[in-house]
C-alpha cells in the first residue's frame, strides 16, 4: 500500500460514507458557527439567537430522521465511519434522533421561561449545542480517543451551563464544583484510557476485544499464571469507569449531582438530567458492548475498501482483516460454551456496573426523603434513575454471551426507559421553572394548594411524579418493567439480587414523590401567596411535554416497537 | 541482597516501563495535589499534571524507538495526546473563568468555603 492509495481510500471513505452520515453532526457545527458570526457582525437584531438555534436543532433533527420512515432502519447495518472512531448503526441513529429532539424541545423552553435573553442568548445556546454536539459523538464512539473526546466536549460545556446565571452565589458555586469535580475525573479516565491502550496495543475498541480475546484472560488468572497484565487492565478499567460514573452521577461520584442541581437554573437540570444521562448510558453500552464481544463490524468496510481502521497504525504491521472474520466465526462457535476468551471482560464489567447500579438506586432513593428543594429532590431522584437504567446495561452485557436476542431487548428496554425518562424529567423541570418565574420559589412546601391556583399544571405534575415512581396507568411503569423482565432473563444470583433490590426501590420511591403530590394536592393553599398565572405557551408546553407520559401509558407500543427496530440489528 | 521492586529500571536501557515510571509518578502527584490543595488553582494545577502524566503515557506507549512491535500504538498514541493537549487547554479556559465568576461572588477560591451547597 503506497501513499498514494492510502489517500485515495481515506479521501474516498470520508466524503462518500463518513460525512453523509455525520450530517446532523456537521448542521449543529454550522449554527454554532452561524451564531457567533452573527454576533460578531452585530446582525442579532435580524437573526435572534433563538431563532437560529431553533432552526438549527430542527434542520439537525431532520437530517438524522430516515428518509424512508423508521422501518428502514432494518436496513442498517453497523458500519465504522472516521478510520473506525466512530460506529454508525441503528442505536446511535435512534440515540441521535432522541439526543436532537431533546434539543428542539429544550430550546423551545428556554425561550419561553427567558432564561436565554437577549444578552446572553448566543452564548447559552453555542453551549447547549456543543453539548448536544458532544453526546452524540458519545452515543456513536468506537474508539478510546473519541470516547474521550465526546466526554470532555458533552461536559465542559455543561461546567458554563451550571453557571450560566451572573451574580448568583450558589450558581457560581455548583459551576466551580462541578468543573472540579468533572475536570478531576476526565483526568483519571484518561489515565485508564492510557493504560488500557498501553497494554492491547490499540485504542479502536473492537480491535481491543479482539486483542482481549487473545490475551487469554482465563489463563492468566488461574493458580500459577501471571496476573500482572491483568492486574493493568483491571485498573484501566477501574479508572475509565470513574469517568463514567462521573458522567452517569453514579455513586460514590455522585457529589456533584445535588449542588450542581440546586444551584444550576432548572432548565439547565433539565438538559444534565435527560441528554447528558442518555449519551453516558449509550457510551456505557457501546463500552460494555465494544469490549465484551468480537464484532462483525471491522471487516464489513473492510472487506469493501482499504482497512479504513488500519490506516492511523499502517505504518506497523496492521491487523489482516481475515483474523476478524475468522475470530468472529470462532467467537460464534464458542458462543454456547462457557469458557469463552471474553467472559471474564464480561464478568468485570457486569459486576462493576451492577454493584454501582444497586447502591446509586438505593442511595438516591434514600437520600431523597429529608429534601425540602424540589431541584435537589430531583437531583436525587435523577441519581436513583441512573442506577437503575444502569442495571437494564448489566443486564444486557450479562446476557451477551448466552442470548443476543435477550440481550437485545434488555437494550430495547433501556431505550425505551430513556425516551419515556425525557417526558417526565423535561415536564417535571419546566413546571419547576416556570412556577419560579411566577412565584421566585423552589422549595417543595411553597407548592401547597397548587391544584386550586393552577389545577392544569398540579395536575400534569402529578401525573409525571406518579409515573417518575413507575405506578402502571402511566408511561413509567413499563420500562421498569422491561428492566426487571430483562434482570430475569439474566439470571444468576448476581442479576436476582439486583432484581429484587430494584423492586424494593420502586417502594421506597413511593413515599417522596407521592409527598410532594401531597402537597400540591392536600394541602392548603398559604395566605401570603398571590394569583399565579403561567401564562397560554408556558401552559401549552407543559401539556404537550406530559402529555406523551399518560398517552405512552395507555399506548405503550409506539415506543416500545421503536426502540426494538433500533436494536434488531446491533449485531 | 535486598530485591527492591522496580529496582531492575535502573539496570536496564531507557525503555517504555521508564516513561511510564515517570508518568505514573506526575499521576500521583496529580492525585494527591488534587485531594490535598485547598486553594481552586491549585486543584487546577494537580488536574493538569494528571493529564500531562495520561499524555507521557500515551506518547511511551505510541513511540517505535522504546517499542518496537506489534503491540504498539504506533501514531494513534501520538494523536491523542495532541488532542489531550488541546482538550487540556480548553478545559483549563473554562474552569479558569468559572474559578473568577466564583471569586466575584465569594470573595475567595477556597473550595473548603463553598460549603453552601451540602453535597
Amino acid at each position: 500500500m503506497n501513499l498514494h492509495t492510502l489517500v485515495d481510500s481515506l479521501l474516498s471513505d470520508t466524503l462518500e460514507t463518513s460525512l453523509p452520515l455525520f450530517r446532523p453532526e456537521l448542521a449543529l457545527c454550522g449554527t454554532i458557527v452561524l451564531m457567533l458570526l452573527v454576533r460578531v457582525f452585530r446582525c442579532d437584531r435580524l437573526l435572534p439567537p433563538f431563532l437560529l438555534a431553533f432552526a438549527g436543532s430542527v434542520v439537525a433533527l431532520w437530517l438524522a430522521l430516515p428518509a424512508e420512515g423508521l422501518a428502514s432502519w432494518a436496513a442498517i447495518s453497523p458500519q465504522e465511519i472516521f478510520t473506525g472512531m466512530l460506529v454508525h448503526d441503528t442505536l446511535s441513529a435512534y440515540v441521535r434522533i432522541f439526543l436532537l429532539a431533546f434539543a428542539v424541545l429544550f430550546v423551545v423552553l428556554t425561550q419561553l421561561t427567558g432564561i436565554a435573553d437577549r444578552e446572553n442568548g448566543q452564548d447559552f445556546y453555542t453551549l447547549v449545542l456543543g453539548a448536544t454536539l458532544g453526546m452524540c459523538i458519545m452515543a456513536s464512539a468506537n474508539h478510546l480517543l473519541t470516547i474521550f473526546l465526546g466526554i470532555e466536549m458533552a461536559s465542559v460545556p455543561s461546567y458554563v451551563l451550571a453557571g450560566i446565571v451572573k451574580g448568583r452565589r450558589r450558581s457560581s458555586e455548583a459551576a466551580l464544583k462541578y468543573a472540579i469535580y468533572g475536570a478531576g475525573t476526565a483526568g483519571v479516565m484518561l489515565y485508564g484510557i492510557s493504560l488500557l491502550a498501553g497494554v492491547v496495543g490499540s485504542a479502536h475498541l473492537p480491535t481491543i476485544a479482539h486483542e482481549l480475546a487473545a490475551l487469554d484472560i482465563s489463563s492468566m488468572l488461574a493458580p500459577g499464571g501471571d496476573s500482572s497484565t491483568v492486574m493493568v487492565l483491571a485498573l484501566g478499567g477501574l479508572m475509565l469507569g470513574v469517568g463514567l460514573a462521573f458522567k452517569l452521577s453514579a455513586v460514590p461520584f455522585h457529589f456533584w449531582c445535588p449542588d450542581v442541581f440546586e444551584g444550576a437554573p432548572a432548565e439547565v437540570n433539565a438538559f444534565l438530567s435527560v441528554a447528558s444521562k442518555a449519551a453516558a448510558l449509550t457510551l456505557l453500552v457501546r463500552i460494555g458492548f465494544g469490549l465484551g464481544f468480537v464484532h462483525e463490524t471491522p471487516h464489513a468496510t473492510l472487506a469493501t475498501n482499504q482497512p479504513p481502521a488500519a490506516i492511523a497504525q499502517v505504518s506497523t504491521t496492521a491487523q489482516p482483516p481475515t483474523t476478524f472474520a475468522a475470530l468472529k466465526a470462532e467467537g460464534i462457535v464458542n458462543e454456547s460454551t462457557a469458557d469463552q476468551p471474553l467472559s471474564p471482560v464480561r464478568n468485570f464489567f457486569v459486576v462493576l456496573v451492577a454493584l454501582m447500579a444497586i447502591v446509586s438506586c438505593t442511595f438516591g432513593n434514600l437520600a431523597a426523603y429529608g429534601q425540602t428543594n424540589i431541584k435537589r429532590m430531583f437531583a436525587y431522584s435523577t441519581i436513583a434513575h441512573a442506577g437503575f437504567m444502569m442495571m437494564a446495561v448489566a443486564a444486557a452485557v450479562a446476557l451477551l454471551g448466552r442470548d443476543p436476542s435477550q440481550s437485545q431487548a434488555a437494550i430495547a428496554a433501556l431505550l425505551i426507559y430513556i425516551t419515556i425518562y425525557l417526558f417526565m424529567n423535561l415536564g417535571a423541570f419546566a413546571v419547576v421553572a416556570f412556577l419560579r418565574n411566577e412565584m421566585q420559589s423552589e422549595e417543595i412546601e411553597d407548592y401547597a394548594g397548587l391544584i386550586r391556583s393552577c389545577p392544569m399544571t398540579a395536575v400534569m405534575m402529578t401525573a409525571i411524579l406518579v409515573s417518575l415512581i413507575g405506578l402502571p396507568p402511566l408511561a413509567g411503569f413499563w420500562p421498569k418493567l422491561r428492566v426487571l423482565q430483562s434482570l430475569y432473563e439474566a439470571g444468576g444470583p448476581l442479576m436476582i439480587t439486583v432484581l429484587v433490590i430494584a423492586g424494593l426501590n420502586t417502594a421506597i420511591s413511593l413515599v417522596y414523590y407521592l409527598r410532594v403530590v401531597k402537597v400540591i394536592c392536600i394541602d392548603p393553599e398559604p395566605d401570603t401567596r398571590g394569583p399565579i398565572s403561567l401564562g397560554f405557551l408556558p401552559a401549552a408546553y407543559i401539556l404537550v411535554v406530559s402529555l406523551p407520559v399518560i398517552i405512552f401509558g395507555i399506548l405503550p407500543d409506539k415506543v416500545a416497537q421503536w426502540a426494538e427496530q433500533a436494536t434488531m440489528h446491533l449485531f | 541482597m535486598i530485591h527492591l521492586p522496580l529496582a531492575h529500571l535502573l539496570s536496564e536501557p531507557v525503555g517504555v516501563s521508564h516513561y511510564v515510571m515517570v508518568g505514573a509518578v506526575l499521576f500521583t502527584c496529580g492525585v494527591l495535589c488534587m485531594a490535598t490543595k485547598r486553594n481552586a488553582l491549585g486543584v487546577l494545577m494537580g488536574i493538569e499534571l494528571v493529564l500531562n502524566g495520561a499524555n507521557l503515557n500515551f506518547i511511551a506507549f505510541g513511540s517505535h524507538v522504546l517499542r518496537n512491535d506489534a503491540n504498539s500504538l504506533g501514531l494513534d498514541g501520538q494523536l491523542i495526546s495532541m488532542f489531550v493537549i488541546v482538550l487540556a487547554a480548553a478545559e483549563a479556559a473554562v474552569a479558569l473563568a468559572i474559578a473568577l465568576n466564583y471569586y466575584n461572588n465569594h470573595d475567595s477560591i477556597d473550595v473548603d468555603r463553598a460549603d453552601e451547597l451540602l453535597g
